[in-house]
């Protein structure tokens, strides 16, 4: 769904004026029928919410537009993509703005009221969103409990990608290629381990019926 | 049995007697040769997020339903597979019960829904249920087999009348809602054989509907949500 247009403004301005109410106030200049002045701190209260909370939408803003952006980069492509470039995708995204991510983030982490002092949902439903978007992208059939826990490794493997990206921004694309490698090896173990394990259970069941026990 | 269950039986009779000649509207699911069809692939984008709630939570609360339905067949082939009378008839609905899971696998994937985070909770309820009361026997089998096909075909009717409000012009509705009328007709013919298969014979039959047909509500509001 798309962002109303004052917001879609205001994310074309976070490469240069960072999440900040400045960004909000002059996203009003850049409207297709501009205003003469920035927006007043009443209005942008009025649209956005007081304090930093008007920052914290335009965090949503941002990111929600970082999905859209990933989402029509893959549209009419007729070779379906895999999800390491789909999570790429995502993280190009985040160069433009790399350098006011730590501060949006901390933004969408610290909380309105005074309880509780760190709130790690935000965090964690982005991550988990950019994972659905990838799995859905990348055409994935995952069913019942494989689905969450597919869409689980994803967000994990992203959160720390982009973590990562936060502090060293070139390694960030092998770090990611890394993780995903070791998630799918990983994966492939833990399914030989269930198959050794249920080989074993049944020569076991088989020994135990044929004791004679029962 | 209610009054709602047993006009929903004659309506399920009247068109199985019309549609005996026509292909199931499940068949575009399984056929191979129609893997790439837009009816099967694509969901409906123009839908407004109220109506795309109605139908995520209503595929899935119809495959939970399906898990669930699957691993009560299980748990009763288990215990009663071996007796010549009654276990043929289980894996014949069990059967059925595979083909309505595969379908209803596909459409999850098609149309994007997010399963039930009950997805475990429901295999081990289903195969506790199957499992207790085929111990009851074999008549308590087929009547768990009658209340929960009750609950079931009921809940499929609500859907449908609930799916009659989605407004897309897309193929996939029309064929989403025939295909749920074909499993609760199928549903309805499983209630139909536990019933012929002395299912109101079973041990305080009554009290044995109540139980499991309150559980069977209380499951489906829950994975509406979860």
């Amino acid at each position: 769904m798309a962002s109303p247009p004052l917001l879609r403004a205001a994310c074309a301005l976070v490469p240069t004026h960072g999440f900040t109410r400045r960004a909000l106030a002059l996203s009003a200049l850049s409207l297709p029928q501009p205003h003469e002045q920035p927006l007043s701190d009443t209005a942008i209260n009025a649209l956005f919410g007081e304090g930093d909370d008007a920052r914290r939408t335009l965090a949503d803003a941002w990111l929600e537009n970082a999905r859209e952006e990933v989402r029509g980069r893959f549209q009419g492509r007729a070779q379906v993509p895999r999800v390491n470039e789909v999570l790429e995708a995502r993280l190009e995204a985040n160069e433009p703005v790399l350098r006011h991510l730590p501060e949006a983030f901390a933004l969408l982490a610290s909380p309105t009221y005074p309880l509780p002092p760190l709130d790690p949902r935000p965090g964690l439903k982005h991550a988990f969103k950019v994972a659905d978007d990838a799995c859905r992208i990348a055409g994935e059939a995952t069913i019942g409990t494989d689905w969450y826990v597919r869409r689980g490794t994803l967000a994990a493997i992203y959160a720390a990608a982009e973590l990562h990206q936060l502090t060293s921004p070139t390694t960030a694309y092998a770090f990611l290629d890394t993780l995903l490698a070791a998630s799918a090896t990983a994966k492939s173990s833990l399914d030989d381990v269930g198959t050794f394990a249920n080989y074993i259970a049944r020569s076991w069941a088989g020994i135990v019926r044929s004791s004679g026990v029962f | 049995m209610t009054l709602g269950a047993r006009t929903l039986r004659s309506l399920a009779q009247s068109r199985r007697y019309l549609s005996t000649t026509r292909t199931l509207p499940s068949a575009q699911y399984t056929d191979p040769t129609k893997r790439h069809d837009i009816a099967i692939v694509s969901t409906p984008e123009d839908l407004p997020p109220s109506e795309r709630h109605v139908l995520d939570s209503a595929l899935r609360v119809d495959q939970a339903g399906e898990v669930a339905a699957n691993w009560i067949y299980r748990g009763q082939m288990a215990v009663l597979g071996r007796d010549p009378n009654t276990g043929p008839i289980i894996q014949d609905m069990w059967d059925q019960e595979k083909k309505h899971i595969a379908v209803m696998n596909q459409m999850q994937v098609q149309h994007q829904v997010r399963p039930t985070v009950l997805w475990e909770v429901a295999k081990v309820a289903g195969f506790g249920l199957g499992a207790v009361t085929a111990l009851m026997g074999k008549e308590a089998a087929m009547a768990c087999t009658e209340a929960v096909e009750t609950v079931i075909g009921e809940h499929y009717d609500d859907q449908l009348r609930e799916m009659e409000g989605l407004s897309t012009s897309h193929p996939s509705i029309p064929l989403l809602k025939d295909v749920i009328r074909e499993f609760r007709d199928d549903e309805l013919e499983h209630l139909d054989t536990a019933v012929e298969n002395h299912s109101q014979r079973a041990p305080a039959h009554a009290l044995l509907s109540t139980v499991v047909g309150a559980g069977c509500k209380v499951a489906i509001e829950l994975c509406k949500r979860f």
